[in-house]
């Protein structure tokens, strides 16, 4: 019972990336050989239409432009109060979506895993992942507006009356409407993720646990969570990599101020002004920026988790 | 090794197919056809991708249940393709051009006007000239200015006229009994009911005229505004109109928190009663609204009585257009007064003719008397009595900035 000694019994635990080095390089070769078909699209037509994406975004634009390069669109694009403020919109979107998919997912997966109905629920969680977010979005537009779904309920129950009185829940203060359609769409992702890493070891390991008198809480903080760390940061790195650079949600719940990142870039990059376009995309580039320090930082924290789950 | 080869092989196809492919500069219209025949002769056969906003459902059906139909009497296939946003068909052909693409292009016609159309200008992407050739042509009156400049920017024979159109205000007359007639009575009406009002925010197009209608009333009136812009014109009129703007902001949906960010969004609000009032550049939109259940049935539209904006929306072909000659054709067709009647006619679209009805004869002119008269909005010539031209495309710009800088909560 005592915390202690389920600290004791998180015997080293084999990790799973250091298992393939002694394999022959022959298949690593076959590796490469099967990535190529799908490298070639993503460094072409993705590092294409970013490239060209760097290049307008300094200037080289051959309709409007003189051609010459300068930093000038960044300096401009840094210097707006509104960038700033689209920055840490963006940021408190992506990080509160990122935190509850994590925590509802995480929750959902421990559930389902102890259930009966595995099949049926997990069939439930698979059904939201094919559904793209413009239509979650547009769902929770109707659901959550001031003259909604839930308004309207909300007033036959007799708890608002007009649509006015029910409160903001979308192009309101704290993008909660983009928050929650986000955390819908992206709990069945974590959660997804989470079940497949639940395999028999992490079952082996809590059995274990359980022998030596660790209880569910105890178990669930020494054991389970520690084990499933490295398939949650990197499912949570994918979220909110995804939920900070994506358009269609802010676009369609939230306010006209401040914007989120991806609406700025695109209010910039579609403007009437062709001047403006170097600007839109110096926006987005610097949302691509963001997604590679993610990606930096993630694999940051993957190390320190390997090296702390392989004493 | 054998892998060597192949990819060898391979990047030689790819030197031969551009080779091959090596674009040639499209001809101008005026370049290949001397008579509307020709065009006509080489038009058969050809598809015509019409580029034209997709947000308008009687737009939509006109487009594929009348035009396309009459154009297959002509052999021509017309493919809508709808766009969230005339600029999405501009980023195309701006992508065409900065790729070299200089003929082959993928798009043949676009629904155009105002700002869209001044950018394609600048970036020489309108092919032009090619109107003379328009026997339809007869029926338009090129010297009206609301005809010659399309925001202010001289068509130059760059685009045809399509329809017309004219900014008014939506209300639910259940809500309210007496609309304001002029803008300073709007204004009042705004802040005696709070909560009931709003607009899109600019740059939205609705939300951009709406500021335009408050400017021109702020600034004394269209005639006191230069109609190109002028930096020192904009110091000394636009602050009556930025705290004219604030002033009603405490008192709008949201208390001005926030806004509609599309007109969509606003017609939405209006739909669920969440506001009294909507705006829309089609008011003829309105039947078929009420009639789908959209809008409540005592839906009015009405325009102010110091003045409304009216403009006139263009076909333009893009200089590397692949089909050039059914554009012209399907451009011509289109000017008809038989086309025109069509357009005005409440379902499907029911939009406000573009030709001159004195230059018609006596049977067409008593056709468009005779069109059906609206419960919910008052006939083209009641709506366009106090009409005013748009100012220069160049103004929308730094208006629809200067309000997210001084009116847009921060």
């Amino acid at each position: 019972m005592a915390p202690g000694s389920a600290a004791a019994v998180t015997v080293p635990a084999p990790i799973a990336g250091h298992t393939s080095n002694v394999r022959g390089t022959g298949r690593a070769r076959v590796a490469v050989a099967l990535l190529t078909p799908a490298l070639v699209v993503v460094l072409g037509l993705f590092g294409g239409g970013l490239a060209l994406a760097v290049a307008q975004s300094l200037g080289a634009a051959p309709v409007t432009g003189d051609g010459t390069l300068s930093l000038s669109s960044y300096t401009t694009v840094l210097r707006d109060p509104e960038f700033v403020s689209s920055v840490l919109t963006s940021l408190w979107i992506a990080a509160a979506s990122t935190l509850l998919a994590l925590a509802l997912g995480t929750a959902a997966a421990l559930t389902l895993r102890s259930s009966a109905a595995v099949s049926r629920g997990l069939a439930l969680l698979q059904a939201a992942l094919p559904v793209p977010h413009l239509v979650g979005a547009i769902a929770f537009s109707l659901a959550l507006a001031d003259s909604g779904l839930l308004s309207r309920l909300a007033n036959v129950a007799g708890l608002a009356g007009t649509p006015a009185d029910f409160p903001a829940l979308v192009q309101d203060p704290h993008a909660l409407g983009i928050i929650l359609t986000y955390a819908w769409k992206e709990t069945p992702f974590v959660a997804v993720v989470a079940l497949s890493a639940l395999g028999p070891r992490i079952r082996e390991y809590e059995t274990m646990a359980r022998t030596l008198a660790a209880g569910p809480g105890a178990r669930l903080r020494h054991v389970t969570l520690p084990l499933l760390a490295p398939a949650l940061l990197a499912a949570g790195m994918l979220v909110f990599a995804f939920t900070f650079g994506a358009y269609e949600v802010p676009a369609l719940l939230g306010r006209s101020y401040p914007e989120a990142l991806p609406v700025l870039a695109y209010r910039g990059f579609s403007a009437v002004e062709l001047d403006a376009r170097p600007a839109g995309l110096a926006v987005a580039v610097l949302i691509s920026v963001v997604g590679a320090l993610a990606t930096v930082g993630y694999g940051v924290a993957a190390r320190i988790l390997a090296t702390r789950t392989s004493w | 090794m054998r892998g060597r080869r192949t990819a060898a092989a391979i990047a030689g196809l790819a030197v031969l197919a551009a080779a091959c492919s090596a674009p040639g500069t499209s001809p101008t219209a005026t370049a290949q056809f001397t008579t509307f025949e020709q065009v006509l002769d080489q038009a058969k056969g050809q598809t015509v991708n019409l580029y034209a906003y997709g947000g308008d459902q009687g737009a939509n059906r006109y487009i594929d249940e009348v035009l396309a139909v009459k154009a297959r009497g002509l052999g021509i296939t017309v493919h809508r393709v709808p766009v969230d946003a005339t600029t999405t068909a501009m980023q195309k052909l701006l992508g065409d051009k900065q790729a070299g693409k200089t003929s082959g292009g993928g798009v043949d016609l676009v629904w155009v006007n105002g700002e869209n159309f001044r950018t394609g200008k600048q970036a020489a992407l309108w092919d032009c000239g090619w109107t003379d050739l328009l026997p339809n042509g007869r029926y338009v009156n090129w010297a009206d200015p609301e005809i010659a400049n399309d925001f202010g920017t001289p068509v130059n024979k760059c685009e045809a006229p399509w329809s017309r159109a004219q900014f008014a205000f939506v209300y639910d007359s259940a809500r309210v009994s007496q609309p304001p007639r002029t803008v300073p009575a709007l204004l009042d009406w705004i802040r005696a009911h709070p909560g009931r009002f709003t607009y899109p925010a600019p740059p939205d197009f609705t939300g951009s005229v709406f500021t335009r209608q408050v400017f021109y009333a702020t600034s004394g009136g269209y005639t006191t505004i230069p109609t190109g812009y002028d930096h020192d014109a904009y110091q000394r009129l636009s602050p009556a109109l930025w705290s004219a703007l604030r002033g009603i902001a405490p008192s709008l949906w949201r208390s001005g928190t926030t806004y509609p960010t599309s007109s969509a969004q606003l017609n939405t609000l209006y739909g669920n009663g969440e506001v009294d009032f909507t705006m829309t550049y089609g008011p003829a939109e309105i039947d078929a609204l009420v009639a789908n259940g959209t809008y409540p049935a005592t839906t009015k539209a009405y325009t102010l009585d110091d003045g409304s904006i009216g403009n006139t929306a263009y076909l333009a072909i893009p200089a590397n257009a692949a089909n050039k000659a059914a554009a012209i054709a399907v451009a011509n067709l289109e000017l008809s007064p038989e086309q025109q009647l069509a357009k005005a006619q409440p379902t499907p679209w029911g939009v406000y003719p573009a030709i001159d009805l004195t230059r018609t004869d006596a049977s067409w002119q008593q056709k468009f008397a005779d069109l059906p008269r609206s419960a919910h909005v008052p006939p083209f010539a009641e709506l366009s009595r106090h009409s005013l031209p748009e100012l220069q495309a160049n103004w929308t710009t730094p208006l629809d900035d200067g309000w997210r800088q001084e009116v847009l909560p921060r």
